[in-house]
């Protein structure tokens, strides 16, 4: 049974405010209860696995700069920093 | 009007030959956009220099110059894919100002083969949803009654191409984007095997099962646009090579003899009786053909749906986690603010399912509940996988309808996440899976589109095609008369 | 009983590009955000790029630490929140679907001792944060995504230090290891860094993190030791936290709780396929490696009959071994070895000397076999030396320029002894009834000739003219 002080946990963790916790927590709830049914799946057993990839066809290491100036097309301050808001 | 109406492949013969000028088509394509935009919504932005490009090639054609294989093609972006320079939402007020600085692969490779975009589409914002609803900028309506859904999160492409406002779109599919509306707009929305078209330029949602794929009008309009935007690219480790192959050449081989699997999980419980009477006239029209039907069933997939919102809500929160409005985003200054607060209040401006979709995908991958939940899709994902290379082993090909219900009311289904899931159970697992699948148009009932749904084996882009076209000839459907 | 284990991050700073992306490996030359792309700036749509050529140094490292190395890898993310992390998450290795990560178990010894090394992986560099302003109210966070991407190769050792001293042994090694490798400068400011963490008596362990320096580790290592000693002496449980390292009072601080912060939420990363290292791929890389310290020892030693204490500086030092293998041939070897570890390191003690040093492997050659056929003494060889650092004139130009050319012509020389002979005629006496006594003798003809005379001549006239 998901809580509304988990709910809360994750938005944090997610870091995203919201404001009315039961509205959402009615629907995530439901949402989260359908999963139950991998329960039944019966795939235990199962590996996890991946595509895959020769270490042949990975990219040659060469240094090839980027051709515009990056930062002049972000949010940025003084020329050439990102502004972050200050660290607590 | 009329000679909006034609497929890619006539439009470049056109062009080619001179018989339409480029700028007049893209002049006639923006007063029909103008004319239809209201009452669909299906473009969150117009290239205000299509006319301006298109007189170009015009210029270029008429001295003989080499031109690219799309010759002015008007073609409509999803609002997730990079074009350098232009504004790219992903339908959300998080990137309201976002402004792309580089070109997706895709589009650098359209680029060279001159297509002009001629407008980004709308969507379901982030790519989660199915309808188009979800997007920030307001929904797009369905061109054969707009008092219904056009299907998502691709709308936007799907009524573009569907209303004649271009000639073919890109979108993308994760669990069904390009496929599903596709179906509810009656145009063909093709999704390739996992790694067939690079990812480099497309906003991530759930990196490991989406692909970015083609809607167009006819069967051979998708293999055309195959052949320009596939094969490996060194900007996507996850691409793979697919030795140049010609998806157009030979697609009118038929199908005969080929086996194809009626896969029976996928037209059970919930399905419309006029979906399931229309699968199975399709059906008989291959049989038609000389193919040979047989049912099969996929035991893993009454359990796609939960592993695949399982698996694509953890993916999408860590690929989401970008979005702190630190280097783009949307204007609100960090002055004053503390970090942890400052992120927690910018991030307030995704829509409520993008939200809901993070708190979830920092539930099941947590530590208390990942071996619950997000393992145990992983695992559903695996053995879905080995059932179907099991089916492919005697069938060439596998049917389904595209979606199991009828095109449904803007709004009929908003409140409630969990039967919105459900449309999407014949659709996820191609992207699970990786396999290539396609949605063909095949009926009009009551006003309203169904498609059917084909599916072949990974890397067998070129035989799925093939079938597709097929089964699109033996079918002819009216036009839409908005 | 003391319990250290270790967590080093060494950049790959001989690499050419970043670990996902073709901006420089080595950051340090560029203004702020000026060695940047989308895909390090985690701009939306970018994709992870793998530098295969940081696989294989990262296997090469694994392979000299003795770690076992799977024939197949694979990058998981860790997801949280930092100014300094572009995508908010980082690309890292982790071992929870069997061994993916680059290195598995290995050993590196010090000394007598052999600190198990329980894996080695890969993973990108954050960025940087600085802070513009003094007090916390008007302070202005800045970032700098320079040095995001830059490939990290994270080194996890067990527990098995038992003093800082170990640490401190085993940190020098590993620098010198790695610098041997080829893989790293760890002499760069940033290229190497570590946290440690500490139990005592089997107590809790406390991490320690934000140490700038070896020394610091050291020094932080010290004092995490003394507090939980003080703490396990009064019988108060010591907490299981993570500690920062304060460089400014020189003492561990609890850091603040994030509770939010510790679920990273690991998965594997979808944009990076599993990279398949086929065995003959490893062959390769084995055979590629540079020679190891250790075997470079050995060799001095047995070839080149070097004294143990020589070959075990000139082995650890990359620069100087390579300089020793180029300037020696079997007979000299034993001298230029010398001269490079008595003389030469000495003089050349910074880097920046070393770069601006005109000495080339032919000088020193030179400079060996003109000592070893005596045209010149040791003695001489020390400002020939430095001359040649200075101006890279060839050997024979600086002994002829500045005369210092040993003595050994018989009758010039000859002539010198008679005349110490008939200076000194109470060491004389001296000598002939304790031999020992004829260095007094020898010197004096020594600086008779400003230290050119050959010694062993001197010595055989001087005990001819004598008759002794």
């Amino acid at each position: 049974m998901v809580t509304v002080e988990e709910i809360e946990n994750v938005s944090k963790l997610m870091k995203i405010d919201i404001d009315d916790h039961s509205e959402y927590l009615d629907k995530v709830k439901k949402m989260i209860s359908y999963f139950d049914i991998l329960d039944s799946a019966g795939v235990e057993s199962e590996e996890i696995s991946m595509p895959e990839i020769s270490i042949e066809s990975l990219r040659k290491d060469e240094f090839i700069p980027f051709e515009d100036k990056l930062i002049e097309k972000m949010n940025h301050y003084k020329g050439t920093y990102v502004h972050a808001p200050k660290m607590s | 009007m009329m000679n909006l109406k034609i497929s890619a492949l006539e439009f470049v013969e056109e062009a080619k030959n001179g018989n339409i000028s480029v700028e007049d088509f893209i002049g006639k394509t923006l007063e029909r956009i103008d004319s239809v935009e209201d009452k669909l919504h299906a473009l969150l932005s117009i290239n205000d220099k299509a006319l301006d490009q298109a007189r170009e090639l015009d210029k270029k054609i008429k001295s003989g110059e080499d031109v690219g294989a799309c010759f002015g093609m008007p073609i409509s972006i999803k609002d997730n894919m990079c074009i350098k320079n232009t504004k790219t939402t992903c339908a959300s007020k998080m990137l309201e100002n976002f402004i792309a600085p580089y070109d997706a692969t895709v589009i650098s490779k359209l680029k060279k083969q001159d297509a002009i975009f001629i407008g980004k589409a709308n969507m379901d914002e982030f790519a989660m949803g199915l309808t188009t609803e979800f997007s920030a900028y307001g929904p797009s309506k369905n061109p054969w009654n707009t008092e219904y859904v056009p299907g998502g999160s691709s709308g936007g492409s799907a009524v573009s191409v569907s209303s004649f406002e271009c000639v073919a779109s890109l979108g993308s599919d994760t669990g069904g984007s390009i496929r599903n509306p596709a179906s509810f707009c009656s145009t063909v929305g093709y999704k390739p095997t996992y790694g067939l078209i690079s990812r480099y330029g497309l906003i991530s949602y759930a990196n490991s099962i989406e692909q970015i794929g083609p809607l167009t009008r006819t069967v051979k309009d998708s293999a055309f646009m195959l052949n320009l935007i596939a094969g490996i690219d060194p900007n996507d480790d996850t691409t793979v090579n697919n030795n140049n192959e010609d998806y157009l050449a030979n697609i009118d081989s038929g199908i005969e003899g080929k086996k194809i699997g009626i896969i029976t999980d996928m037209m059970g419980d919930g399905i419309d009786p006029e979906v399931l009477t229309a699968t199975k006239e399709a059906i008989s029209k291959l049989e038609g053909l000389g193919a040979v039907c047989e049912e099969v069933s996929l035991e893993m997939v009454k359990y796609s749906v939960a592993a695949y919102y399982t698996i694509t809500a953890t993916e999408a929160g860590s690929n989401l986690a970008r979005y702190d409005n630190l280097r783009y985003g949307y204007d609100f200054p960090v002055e004053g603010y503390e970090f942890n607060s400052y992120i927690s209040k910018a991030r307030r401006n995704f829509g409520p399912e993008v939200t809901r979709r993070m708190i979830i995908g920092g539930f099941v991958p947590s530590a208390g509940h990942a071996g619950k939940y997000f393992l145990k899709a992983m695992k559903v994902k695996t053995k879905l996988t080995k059932e179907i290379n099991e089916a492919f082993k005697k069938f060439d090909l596998l049917i389904a309808p595209t979606v199991p219900v009828l095109p449904f009311k803007i709004g009929e289904k908003i409140d409630d996440p969990v039967s919105l899931f459900l449309i999407d159970i014949n659709t996820v697992t191609a992207n699970l899976t990786g396999k290539p699948a396609i949605s063909i148009p095949f009926k009009i009932v009551n006003g309203l589109p169904i498609g059917i749904q084909l599916m072949a084996n990974s890397m067998n882009d070129k035989l799925l095609l093939q079938a597709a076209h097929a089964l699109e000839k033996t079918v002819t459907l009216p036009e839409v008369t908005i | 009983m003391t319990k250290i284990g270790l967590e080093i991050h060494c950049q790959l700073t001989n690499l050419q590009s970043k670990l996902f992306c073709s901006c420089k490996a080595n950051y340090r030359e560029f203004g702020p955000n000026e060695n940047i792309c989308p895909v390090c700036a985690g701009i939306p749509g970018s994709l992870p790029r793998l530098n295969q050529e940081a696989v294989k140094k990262a296997t090469m490292i694994a392979m000299a630490l003795n770690c076992s190395t799977p024939e197949k890898i694979a990058f998981f993310r860790k997801n949280y929140f930092y100014p300094d992390l572009p995508k908010n998450f980082q690309i890292t290795q982790l071992n929870i679907y069997g061994d993916t990560s680059v290195g598995g178990t290995g050993t590196i010894s010090i000394g007598d001792k052999k600190i198990r090394i329980t894996r080695i992986q890969l993973e990108e560099d954050p960025g940087r944060i600085i802070y513009e302003g003094s007090s916390s109210k008007n302070q202005i966070t800045l970032v700098d995504y320079n040095r995001a991407g830059t490939p990290l190769v994270e080194i996890v050792t067990e527990p098995d230090f038992e003093t800082p001293r170990e640490v401190r042994d085993f940190l020098n090694i590993l620098s010198d290891l790695l610098k041997n490798l080829g893989v790293a400068d760890p002499s760069l400011e940033g290229a190497m860094r570590a946290d440690a963490n500490v139990s005592v008596h089997g107590g809790n362990k406390v991490e320690i993190k934000n140490i700038g320096s070896f020394h610091d580790l050291e020094k932080a290592s010290h004092f995490e030791i003394t507090r939980q000693e003080s703490l396990h002496d009064r019988d108060i449980p010591i907490a299981q936290e993570t500690r920062h390292w304060d460089d400014r009072r020189k003492i561990t601080v609890s850091s603040r709780s994030k509770e939010e912060d510790l679920d990273y939420r690991y998965f594997l990363e979808g944009d990076i396929p599993w990279v398949k290292i086929n065995p003959e791929i490893r062959e390769e890389l084995k055979l590629k490696m540079p020679e190891s310290i250790s075997s470079k020892k050995e060799r001095y030693i047995s070839k080149y009959n070097i004294s143990a204490q020589v070959a075990d500086v000139l082995s650890s030092d990359k620069f100087y071994s390579d300089l020793f293998e180029e300037a020696h041939t079997e007979l000299n070897a034993k001298e230029v070895a010398n001269i490079i570890t008595t003389e030469l390191m000495g003089l050349e003690d910074t880097r920046e000397k070393r770069e601006t040093s005109k000495l080339t492997a032919v000088h020193l050659k030179e400079l060996a076999d003109a000592i070893q056929t005596g045209t010149v003494s040791r003695n001489s060889s020390k400002n020939a030396l430095h001359e040649i650092l200075k101006t890279g004139k060839t050997v024979s130009a600086v002994i002829s320029e500045l005369d210092l050319g040993n003595v050994s012509d018989e009758t010039e020389l000859l002539k010198i002894v008679e005349k110490i002979i008939s200076d000194e005629p109470q060491a004389v006496e001296q000598a002939k009834s304790n031999i020992q006594t004829i260095n007094y003798l020898v010197g004096k003809v020594m600086q008779a000739t400003k230290g050119k005379a050959d010694p062993t001549l001197t010595l055989n006239l001087l005990k001819k003219q004598i008759g002794i």
